[in-house]
């Protein structure tokens, strides 16, 4: 079924490379690109800022939120040589036959390559004090290691556009209440059924972990699944976590967030499965999201 | 194993010496413990294992649900004696 699906899809623009990335070109990459362009119409209810950040983080500040405790299974690491061993790097063949590098040591490794694109908008601010809610976008190319992969659905690589609000409990609670209608008033017009589950992070060694234990007794994230297993949104209370961890501040105490994360592929994914792989017949996410973000500002001036 | 009121005391003493900030005469067997903030996530390993040896039964962490651990009553309720012992 897959290897029918990835020829469906490689005709319209889907390369796929067995380390877990994929290429686009064409169709698909249109749709990539207009799902984003439909991505940040949405964060324009809150007029939520675009920013761009780099591919990596300092590993010494994503461990203030315990990530590799958490999440060693998923890390990818930018690495180099350590330029003391170059000679001895030459000396041999650079890359063995079955496709390894054949490293000698390697300088200290001090980033991650980034694994959710929200880290880095707490990262840039840290030490801010906010006197009112402040609504962040980002994207980013985002890393996690996984057992498996599947083209568009599971990926080592990938793309996702998050929306992000930095304010006091009930400000995030009221965000996250909204981006929900908003999301399903946008998947209304897509014709893309979801259900909305509770969900938990894949945490290695779950049970040990106080985070995956805390997301069971409180749940936190919710994810829009479309075809019953495929989390193509996922809306995220954090609570004062990030703040805390990054001085982030309102009001003197350390500032809640919550945010609406997007998996660019999952949707092309979903858009596919449903209404098929000729562009002629898909449904425009651009168009369909300017609508539920004038519908829902209407909304809000009227009240 | 314990009585309840022995258990509800323990469970009383134990947030107090954690939730530094919260007034002991504000701490009801109602008040929701982790929705303030008045106990946070690197708490739950010890308060499971608090309660398993106030009940003297392990608590498998999978059958952990929403609101389970919401205030003393409700902790009372899904992991007392009284449970422990249907």
């Amino acid at each position: 079924m897959t290897v029918t699906v990835s020829a469906g899809l490689s005709s319209i623009g889907l390369r796929w490379y067995e380390t877990g990335q994929a290429g686009l070109s064409g169709p698909l990459l249109r749709l990539a690109e207009e799902c984003d362009r439909a991505f940040r119409t949405l964060a324009s209810v809150w007029e939520a800022a675009d920013e761009r950040h780099p591919s990596a983080l300092p590993a010494e500040r994503l461990q203030r939120l315990d990530y590799l405790h958490s999440f060693p299974h998923q890390a990818t690491f930018p690495a180099r040589l350590d330029p003391a061993h170059l000679d001895e790097f030459l000396a041999g063949e650079p890359v063995t036959e079955s496709g390894a590098v054949d490293l000698t040591p390697l300088a200290p490794v001090t980033s991650v390559l980034t694994p959710a694109a929200c880290y880095h908008l707490y990262h840039a601010h840290e030490g801010s004090s906010f006197s009112a809610p402040v609504y962040l976008t980002t994207r980013n190319t985002c890393y996690r290691h996984e057992e498996r992969y599947e083209p568009l659905r599971r990926q080592w690589a990938f793309s996702m556009r998050e929306i992000v609000c930095l304010g006091t409990h009930d400000e995030t609670e009221a965000f996250l209440a909204q981006a929900r209608a908003v999301v399903d008033e946008f998947l209304g017009l897509l014709d893309l059924p979801v259900a909305w589950p509770t969900a938990t992070d894949p945490f290695f060694r779950p049970r040990d972990n106080p985070q995956y234990l805390m997301q069971r007794l409180q749940p936190s994230k919710h994810e829009a699944t479309y075809g019953g297993d495929l989390a193509i949104a996922s809306v995220n209370l954090h609570h004062d976590h990030f703040g805390a961890a990054f001085g982030l501040r309102r009001a003197g105490r350390p500032v809640n967030t919550a945010c609406l994360a997007f998996g660019i592929e999952r949707w092309l994914w979903a858009i596919t499965d449903r209404h098929g792989l000729d562009p002629s017949d898909w449904p425009s996410p651009a168009q369909a999201a300017v609508t539920v973000a004038t519908r829902t500002v209407a909304r809000e001036v009227q009240l | 194993m314990h009585s309840e009121p022995e258990i509800r005391q323990a469970l009383r003493e134990w947030i107090l010496g954690k939730a530094r900030d919260l007034d002991p005469a504000a701490l009801t067997d109602t008040t929701p413990l982790f929705e303030r903030r008045y106990l946070r996530s690197l708490h739950v390993p010890e308060l499971l294992l608090l309660l398993e040896r106030l009940r003297g039964e392990p608590i498998d962490v999978e059958d952990l649900g929403a609101g389970d651990f919401r205030d003393i009553d409700t902790l009372l309720a899904k992991f007392g004696p009284a449970r422990a012992a249907s």
